[in-house]
């Protein structure tokens, strides 16, 4: 897993994505000691999403397994991943009702909106576009 | 809820139920997904924004499945196992550190396994035929055993309920004339309840004895609303012919009286007859070209003005002795008098 220290970035081979929340320069950190150990520790885990679902969707691509433990960090992993987004979503949510930050106490009610969501998607490289009217 | 291990293999093994389809999946999956959404702190979304994050979870999930699978299989190996679900987060770029924090973080909820749903309860149909040893030896006697059973009896055996109608002329005639006393009758108060009232007495509650008032709150309001004519009980014509007996309207003037050439000469009687030639032409002129055959038995003349008079009157006065006085003739010329 050796790799270019002056640019982190570089993808050659495997190599762990350090750009969320860790330096560029540094050496990417691989995490397989504690995905191990989290491995171990869902035996009585209850992701989100029911373990059923998950393998349903896991099944229809292909995967079959007949541990509960890799369908949950699978499960997971997609759980973090729509959080993160969402998170994201709810910052851009906040910034926008910032502008009137005194009415109604910071708008207590916040809405998931697709322009919210667009703009999180794309912060992650995904675009999403939606037609302006229906055919 | 504690998923237990065996649950999942089960699953794995156990036939796919067909009331289960991609959809129930998807909803559930919605469910979830809502769910992590309320976990974040959003308190309601739009639902275009929930079914794309709903597309993005299983496009996500896979993916990720499709990968794994893909390095199990590059390494020759059937199962997979965790190396493998690593190394397919890893390419498809999902950062791994924040996995265990995110998986034990406080306040997480948890939705239950799908429950397959109780089966439809059939609503119990009420059998009122013979229950299965008759019905189905009937089936098995008729075609065999592939046959469905007969339904109930009560859905094929009719028996008639009504009475046979009254035809005899008396009850007919009674429940005719009843009928009709009885619909002038609620028509009257009805017209009495809605419209002007005409009170007999001085005191003017008109309850005990309504009577229709023909004064009018304006000009040009009719007497009576319009459907009244529809609903009024009428004598039916049955011929033609009849009609010449039938009350007409009022003709002011004698020359109107030529609106009665529009009905067809009535079967003249035989012992019809006129007394001169020339009133007798005269009289055809006025009236409906009555032209008796000039073979026509002899009659006295008074049958022309009386048939004239009949003709003459408004359908209302029906009774004779509503009807106006005649003076009885006493000279032989008739004709030209009776105006």
């Amino acid at each position: 897993m050796a790799s270019n220290s002056q640019n982190g970035r570089q993808t050659n081979g495997m190599m762990a994505n350090g750009g969320y929340g860790s330096d560029s320069t540094s050496l990417p950190s691989i995490a397989g000691p504690p995905v191990a150990d989290l491995v171990s520790q869902l035996e009585d885990y209850t992701p989100t999403i029911p373990d059923a679902v998950a393998q349903h969707f896991l099944s229809s691509s292909g995967f079959q397994t007949d541990d509960p433990r890799i369908v949950r960090i699978m499960s997971i992993a997609a759980q973090k991943f729509v959080a993160d987004i969402a998170n994201d979503a709810l910052q851009h949510c906040k910034m926008r009702g910032a502008g009137q930050t005194n009415k109604k106490n910071k708008d207590r009610k916040y809405v998931l909106t697709n322009d919210d969501l667009a703009q999180a998607m794309s912060d992650q490289g995904i675009t999403l576009k939606k037609p302006p009217y229906f055919m | 809820m504690i998923l237990s291990a065996s649950g999942i293999s089960n699953s794995s093994n156990s036939l796919p139920d067909p009331s289960v389809t991609e959809d129930s999946y998807r909803k559930c999956l919605k469910m979830g997904v809502a769910n992590i959404l309320s976990e974040v702190g959003f308190d309601s979304t739009t639902p275009l924004a929930l079914e794309t994050l709903c597309e993005l979870f299983q496009s996500f999930l896979g993916e990720l499945g499709r990968s794994s699978r893909a390095y199990t299989e590059l390494a020759c190996r059937a199962h997979p196992l965790h190396a493998d679900v690593l190394l397919a987060l890893i390419e498809m770029g999902v950062p791994t550190e924040g996995l265990s924090a995110y998986a034990f973080r406080p306040g997480r909820k948890s939705l239950a396994n799908p429950q397959p749903a109780p089966p439809i309860k059939q609503t119990s149909i009420l059998h009122t035929g013979d229950r299965p040893a008759s019905s189905r030896s009937k089936a098995r006697q008729a075609g065999g055993d592939f046959l469905p059973e007969l339904p109930d009896s009560h859905a094929f055996v009719r028996t008639p309920t009504h009475k046979q109608p009254v035809t005899d002329y008396v009850g007919v005639r009674e429940k005719a004339a009843s009928q009709k006393r009885d619909v002038e009758r609620a028509l009257t108060r009805f017209i009495a309840k809605t419209g002007q009232t005409h009170s007999l007495f001085s005191t003017n509650d008109t309850n005990l004895f309504p009577l229709i008032s023909p004064e009018r709150l304006m000009p040009d309001q009719p007497l009576l609303p319009a459907y009244i004519n529809a609903l009024l009980f009428k004598d039916q014509v049955f011929e033609e012919d009849e009609r010449e007996f039938q009350p007409k309207k009022k003709k002011e003037d004698d020359p109107l009286d030529d609106s009665d050439d529009d009905d067809p000469p009535p079967p003249v009687p035989t012992t019809e007859k006129m007394k001169s030639s020339d009133p007798i032409d005269s009289d055809s002129d006025e009236e409906v070209k009555v032209e008796p055959p000039p073979s026509a038995a002899v009659v006295p003349v008074q049958e022309s003005p009386v048939k004239r008079n009949r003709r003459e009157h408004d359908g209302v006065i029906e009774n004779p002795f509503l009807k106006p006085v005649r003076m009885p003739r006493t000279t032989a010329t008739p004709v030209k008098r009776a105006l």
